[in-house]
């Protein structure tokens, strides 16, 4: 153990005296540095803005003046997702997809104004978050700290001595990796910062330190790989030439590969594309505007038996209500049979990209941070429904005021004039129908479940990658 | 000259890891390029299938209407901008802004937000193109393929002698040097000629990509050349490359688009949503005249026809649907203009950094930049001017309804 020890403390003096490596690992501490600091601001601000909006959004509707009910259908109401409090590390998604949405009858609008599309365009790489430095940057660190770890021995001919004193290749081996270890935990440091901000947040401890264990693993993978190639190599410029190609096609390539040859392999259609066939469908239907149709007649029979009488008139509640109600909820059951197929397709694109995490720890480190910060698809399209279950509800209330609480009579001669009109309104108490609505992330727990095919990934890189690290140094020869 | 060049090619035909470099910029080369040609044929073929059941959609909405606001109100537009004959080769932001919607007479902020993107995942990630390729990983492999031309001579310890018995460096390490820079841009552009061929990009496009990428290699060039006259170990010189490849390729963009986003903030979105909702709201409950005045300022040729009978009409509709957009006007204005300036500046910004340069323009050439982007946007406003050019005729003087007229309705040409 002393002796592991030793062997570590040596090579920390020889990284300290070392410009290159101190000046690399200050530079990655600086940028570790800003970025955090610039992130958790961005994050900060627009999470108090989102609620902001929100708390706005409901206070106009519920300010909205006495009205027909169904223009507050259309009036229409917003849902906004604020980030949750790890997105300060892992801002995810949020900047591709857009944060709010504008949730109003007959139809699922998609979320809006996208940071990405009005960002200003500098090619692949043009925004870096601590998530991003930690997948990317990290790696080449160690890779520029480590990958003369061993093979320095064997160069200055320090091998042969230890070999010769009874030290096995294996104890040299770890007395390199907890030099290696060390230096990952100096650079968890900024991460553990920001998870335990994320708690003070009101992110879960549980949360909070799976992400910390992710990117430790994570590292410990890369630390393995580079300590591997140490091992196995006889040169120095070939151990950081294969490493960096390691990195350039672990880091660079296989994600973005992925990323083709799921959408080249999993069609999912577009909105609009979708769209259109359900609107064949959807005609079958009939409109819900227009209570004649006679897609209704069948259903109009059903009322008029139910309630015993003969005429629409005579019903003591108002026709159009019922009519709007019934094809809402049946367009809302063909609308979200769509979106769940759209969605479910997205998913197994996501699912088909996360085990190219075989070829590359970065894709499932990316996953999983993804997930257990809450900034993933899943969570994006939880968003979605959740928003649209608000745009049901408040649609359905709405409806129901209008078939109980304004006389059809009224309703018909509503356009006739301005007394008729205001005769054909209700009060403005009725708005009240409209829940609140704040999008939290969802339990911890249920977050690390998502991520079982990232982490058990991850978990195979980590012992895979230290196996390769004991089967080399047992080999260790002159 | 002529010697020392057939001399170094046969070098390198015996440098076992140059030479796996070089295959892999061919295999990526490939890969990217094949991955473009066949994104851009689906999304040719989405465009095909959208504008049939487009037109289908939209007859069957017109059948059985009885007036020209419902004719109006039912039938929705396909507008798309499909994609260049370069577009194989980088598809910027088509991934990430909309290049299809479906728009109707109702206020057009309303609509030409919606963003009918793909996976968000694949907006985050980014593709495998060939001007990421060229940008961001050609130089990686160009750094790989140079650095140690001097300093592997110097650890085999026979720099020294070959300086001195070549005469001139320069017949030395530019030759060598020479044939790797142009194996690597030839093997990473023949996939691409062979495709631009193939989908039959116009030559003048592949010509300025062809030059553009050489032309970048040759800064980087530069780079490895100025950087391993320095008299160190390989690791050294590859560290520091890699190092400022780092710099130039992701701090330098980044710090960019930071500072640029800050200096140029964008008016919040959602606003010229709400703002455009309320106005359209709020007319139902306000006078006529509220909404009639400011719609007649624009539209004074209507004031003959603009007297309301009864209390709902489409021409009074369709006027505060305009005046919606009226009214979010300078909101939109901004915003526009406000991207605008981002995309000025960040051209400006991509000047330091060669693989940002390389990103944009083979964005641009592709026609898949952020300007092209609202190039499209700015043709579905024109197109939607055309829909309102097209119907205020009828609407206004109440001409009796005539569906055979329809058939004149305008058609959006990208």
């Amino acid at each position: 153990m002393s002796m592991i020890i030793r062997i570590a403390k040596e090579e920390w003096r020889l990284w300290l005296r070392s410009k290159v490596i101190v000046v690399a690992a200050l530079i990655v501490v600086a940028l570790l540095a800003v970025t955090s600091v610039l992130t958790i601001n961005r994050v900060a601000d627009e999470q108090s803005q989102r609620l902001a909006q929100q708390v706005e959004a409901e206070k106009t509707f519920f300010a909205q003046p006495d009205r027909h009910p169904h223009r507050m259908v259309h009036f229409g109401h917003y849902a906004f997702r604020p980030p949750p409090p790890l997105a300060a590390f892992e801002p995810g998604v949020d900047a591709v997809t857009g944060q709010s949405i504008f949730l109003e009858g007959h139809r699922q609008n998609t979320a809006m104004f996208a940071d990405t599309k009005a960002a200003a365009d500098l090619g692949g790489f043009a925004a870096l978050t601590p998530a991003s430095l930690y997948q990317l940057l990290l790696p080449l660190l160690l890779i520029v700290l480590g990958h003369a770890l061993f093979l320095r021995e064997r160069e200055s001919g320090t091998l042969a001595v230890i070999l010769a004193q009874g030290q096995s290749g294996v104890t040299l081996a770890m007395g390199k990796a907890a030099a290696l270890l060390a230096v990952i935990l100096i650079f968890m440091i900024p991460l553990i910062l920001v998870a335990t901000y994320s708690v003070s947040l009101g992110e879960s401890g549980l949360g909070a330190f799976s992400i910390v264990g992710g990117y430790f693993m994570y590292l410990c993978v890369w630390g393995a790989i580079v300590l591997a190639a140490s091992i196995i190599l006889k040169q120095r410029a070939v151990s950081l030439g294969v490493l960096i190609f390691v990195w350039l096609f672990a880091a660079l390539i296989v994600p973005r590969f992925a990323i083709n040859a799921s959408s080249a392999a999993i069609d999912a259609p577009g909105k609009i594309e979708s769209d259109l066939v359900m609107l064949a469908e959807q005609r079958k239907l009939g409109d819900g505007h227009n209570a004649a149709d006679p897609a209704f007649q069948r259903l109009q029979a059903e009322v008029l038996e139910q309630y015993d009488v003969e005429t629409i008139e005579e019903l003591p509640i108002n026709w159009r209500g019922v009519v709007a109600s019934y094809s809402e909820a049946e367009l809302t059951k063909l609308l979200n049979s769509y979106a769940e197929n759209r969605m479910s397709l997205e998913a197994s694109q996501s699912r088909m990209f996360d085990l190219f995490g075989l070829a590359s720890p970065t894709i499932a480190i990316g996953s999983l941070s993804r997930t257990f910060a809450g900034t993933d698809l899943a969570t994006h399209h939880r968003f979605l429904r959740e928003s649209e279950k608000l745009r049901f509800d408040f649609v359905q209330s709405l409806n129901e005021v209008h078939a109980n609480e304004l006389s059809y009579a009224d309703d018909m001669n509503r356009n006739a004039d301005a007394e008729a009109s205001r005769r054909a309104s209700v009060n403005s108490e009725a708005w009240q129908v409209l829940d609140e609505f704040r999008f939290a992330p969802d339990a911890a727990g249920e977050r690390i479940g998502r991520a079982t095919l990232s982490l058990a990934v991850l978990v195979a890189w980590l012992l895979a990658s230290i196996s390769i690290v004991f089967l080399a140094a047992r080999k260790v020869r002159l | 000259m002529i010697g020392n060049l057939i001399r170094e090619v046969r070098f390198l035909t015996k440098d076992s890891g140059a030479l796996f470099w070089l295959a892999l910029a061919f295999f990526l080369s490939v890969i990217a390029v094949s991955f473009g040609v066949a994104e851009v044929r689906d999304q040719r073929k989405t465009i095909g299938t959208l504008i049939e059941e487009d037109a289908a959609d939209r007859a069957n909405a017109l059948e059985g209407q009885e007036d020209w606001g419902g004719a109006a109100y039912y039938a929705f537009h396909l507008t798309h901008a499909p994609p260049s004959d370069f577009a194989f080769a980088a598809m910027g932001q088509r991934d990430s802004s909309p290049w299809k919607h479906r728009v109707r007479m109702l206020a057009l902020e309303g609509q030409i937000h919606e963003a009918d993107t793909r996976n968000a995942d694949f907006g985050l990630i980014g593709r495998f193109d060939f001007a990421f390729l060229a940008a961001s990983v050609a130089p990686l492999l160009l750094i790989l393929l140079l650095y140690d031309l001097r300093a592997a001579e110097r650890s085999a310890r026979r720099h020294d002698l070959l300086v001195a018995t070549a005469g001139s460096p320069a017949q030395l390490w530019l030759p060598r040097a020479l044939v790797r820079v142009v194996a690597l841009s030839a093997l990473l552009l023949i996939p691409l000629w062979g495709a631009s061929i193939i989908v039959g990009t116009s030559p003048d496009i592949v010509f300025k990509a062809t030059v553009i990428l050489v032309g970048a290699l040759l800064i980087w060039w530069l780079i490895v050349e100025l950087v391993s006259r320095i008299n160190a170990s390989p690791s050294v010189l590859l560290t520091s490359l890699i190092g400022l490849w780092l710099a130039l390729a992701i701090v330098v963009p980044a710090l960019s688009t930071a500072a640029i986003e800050a200096r140029q903030p964008l008016p919040n979105g959602g606003e010229i949503l709400l703002l455009q909702r309320e106005t359209v709201n709020d007319a139902w409950d306000l006078p006529k005249e509220a909404t009639m005045t400011p719609f007649l300022k624009e539209h004074p040729e209507w004031s003959d026809h603009a007297t309301l009978e009864t209390a709902f009409e489409w021409k009074w509709y369709y006027a505060f649907q305009q005046v919606g957009d009226q009214k979010t006007a300078p909101l939109v204005e901004q915003y526009r203009s406000a991207r605008l300036a981002r995309d000025r500046e960040a051209g400006l910004a991509s000047f330091l950094s060669p693989t940002s340069f390389v990103e944009r323009s083979f964005e641009k050439l592709a026609g898949t930049d952020a300007a092209s982007m609202i190039a499209y946007e700015n043709a579905v406003r024109d197109f939607h001017k055309q829909l309102r050019a097209f119907h205020y005729p009828y609407l206004f003087p109440d001409e009796p309804y005539d569906s055979e007229k329809l058939k004149d309705l305008p058609r959006f040409e990208p």
